[in-house]
């Protein structure tokens, strides 16, 4: 039996072809994507320098209260520093467990440690495997404690701006479980005229009842596909 | 530039719905002009009559599939990025089973009765009607099913991790399995041209 002429297939038999030509050479090809992995150096220096890398723990704030899913939120910290203070929502993962934990490349991943030195550490461990979206808590917990938990009160030369915004996160360090604190350069005396605790008060507890619980949580997550 | 182009960035949320505006659109098109606007034509398939609709959705699954493939393999696509529905095994055999029902019923599945709708097509509307309701059920019930919903997680599954294969090895089993589908496609064609329904209930 001979083999028809090429020009005699008609044309669903020549794409038939093509599909089989193809899938041959996918199967020479063998893996889609080669497991080796280079760095930009460049490319990671600009986005250091151009600090898009960041969010600021107000931004970090308002997507809690927000309700927003579409993160993951890395705490680096030991697990008894997790245990006894971490912002809602958050997870621990160990540095050294980075390379095989669960996260994916197609999420957005916020990241924080004490300070911000162990964060911006694992950023590059995690830039460096293609994780196209890592960002780092500006300022570590460190920031987010004094500004989202315990915010300080303006001087008392404050323009009206800046005391509605403090108003607004005074509200805000109550769902987290904190509470606004005085200036610390006005009075004891003013602060207490005023409500304010002059000094930090112990963190909350881990729980705030801010934080959405974990079926509600479940329920928020955005579907994609059909 | 590297894709996913709206995981990479190019364009945002607003952006995008623009993008889903013109590609649904696109879609549409497609189905409407290989004739999946009309009930009889889509019904034809369970008669073994008319194989279009596995001709069309296969074709369509071995293109996406080569092209994706060559497009990682090039560097274009950055397949870790692509959304992959999670596996729950018996709750998708089930809705499966259940959309499959009523595309045999209605004759239309949800994409085409869209189709349907646009070209005037009354039962379609009424199938549309049906896919509402079918929410609000669903939506309503939701509390008292999540147990099954959410039974037999198996996560983010690819056919090349459960059988250990490598991609290009399944890549090119799927075009076998392809071109052995179209050619059994014609043969029952051939077998069931001239029945029709009414004649063998």
């Amino acid at each position: 039996m001979s083999l028809p002429r090429f020009d005699r297939l008609s044309g669903n038999q020549k794409l038939a072809l093509l599909a089989v030509a193809l899938g041959l050479g996918a199967l020479v090809i063998g893996a889609p994507q080669r497991g080796t992995i280079t760095i930009n150096e460049r490319e990671l220096a600009a986005m250091v320098e151009g600090e898009v890398d960041h969010v600021t723990p107000d931004e970090l704030a308002d997507w809690i209260v927000a309700g927003r899913q579409d993160f993951r939120l890395v705490d680096l910290r030991s697990a008894a520093d997790y245990a006894e203070y971490h912002i809602p929502q958050a997870e621990r993962l160990a540095i050294t467990a980075l390379a095989d934990s669960n996260l994916a490349r197609n999420e957005k991943i916020v990241l924080y440690s004490a300070e911000g030195i162990h964060s911006a550490q694992a950023w590059f461990l995690l830039k460096a495997k293609k994780f196209p979206a890592v960002y780092i808590l500006l300022g570590g917990l460190k920031q987010w404690t004094d500004q989202v938990v315990f915010p300080e009160s303006p001087a008392e030369s404050a323009s009206p701006a800046e005391r509605i915004a403090f108003a607004r996160s005074a509200e805000r360090a109550r769902t987290f479980g904190g509470a606004p604190r005085a200036a610390s350069a006005s009075l004891a005396a003013s602060a207490a005229t005023a409500g304010l605790s002059a000094a930090p008060t112990a963190l909350p507890k881990v729980a705030p009842p801010a934080a959405p619980t974990p079926a509600a949580a479940a329920a928020k997550v955005k579907k994609e596909g059909c | 530039m590297n894709a996913p182009f709206f995981k990479f960035g190019l364009f945002g949320d607003e952006a995008s719905l623009i993008v889903a505006f013109v590609i649904g659109i696109a879609f549409g098109f497609c189905l409407e002009q290989a004739g999946f606007g009309s009930a009889k034509k889509l019904t034809a398939q369970f008669y073994f009559r008319d194989m279009a609709v596995f001709r069309v959705m296969f074709t369509a699954i071995v293109t996406a599939m080569l092209g994706l493939f060559y497009l990682a393999a090039v560097g274009w696509v950055d397949l870790s990025l692509v959304y992959i529905s999670p596996t729950y095994l018996w709750p998708q055999v089930v809705g499966g089973l259940l959309l499959g029902a009523g595309f045999v019923i209605g004759g239309y599945c949800p994409g085409t009765s869209v189709v349907a709708v646009a070209t005037g097509k009354v039962d379609a509307l009424v199938n549309i009607a049906g896919i509402v309701a079918g929410i609000f059920v669903i939506g309503e019930a939701w509390p008292s099913i999540t147990g099954f919903a959410e039974s037999s997680a198996l996560g983010r599954l690819t056919l090349p991790e459960v059988f250990h294969l490598p991609p290009g090895l399944v890549v090119f089993l799927v075009v076998l399995m392809a071109i052995g589908g179209f050619w059994g496609a014609g043969v029952l064609e051939r077998r069931f041209a001239n029945r029709s329904p009414k004649e063998n209930p």
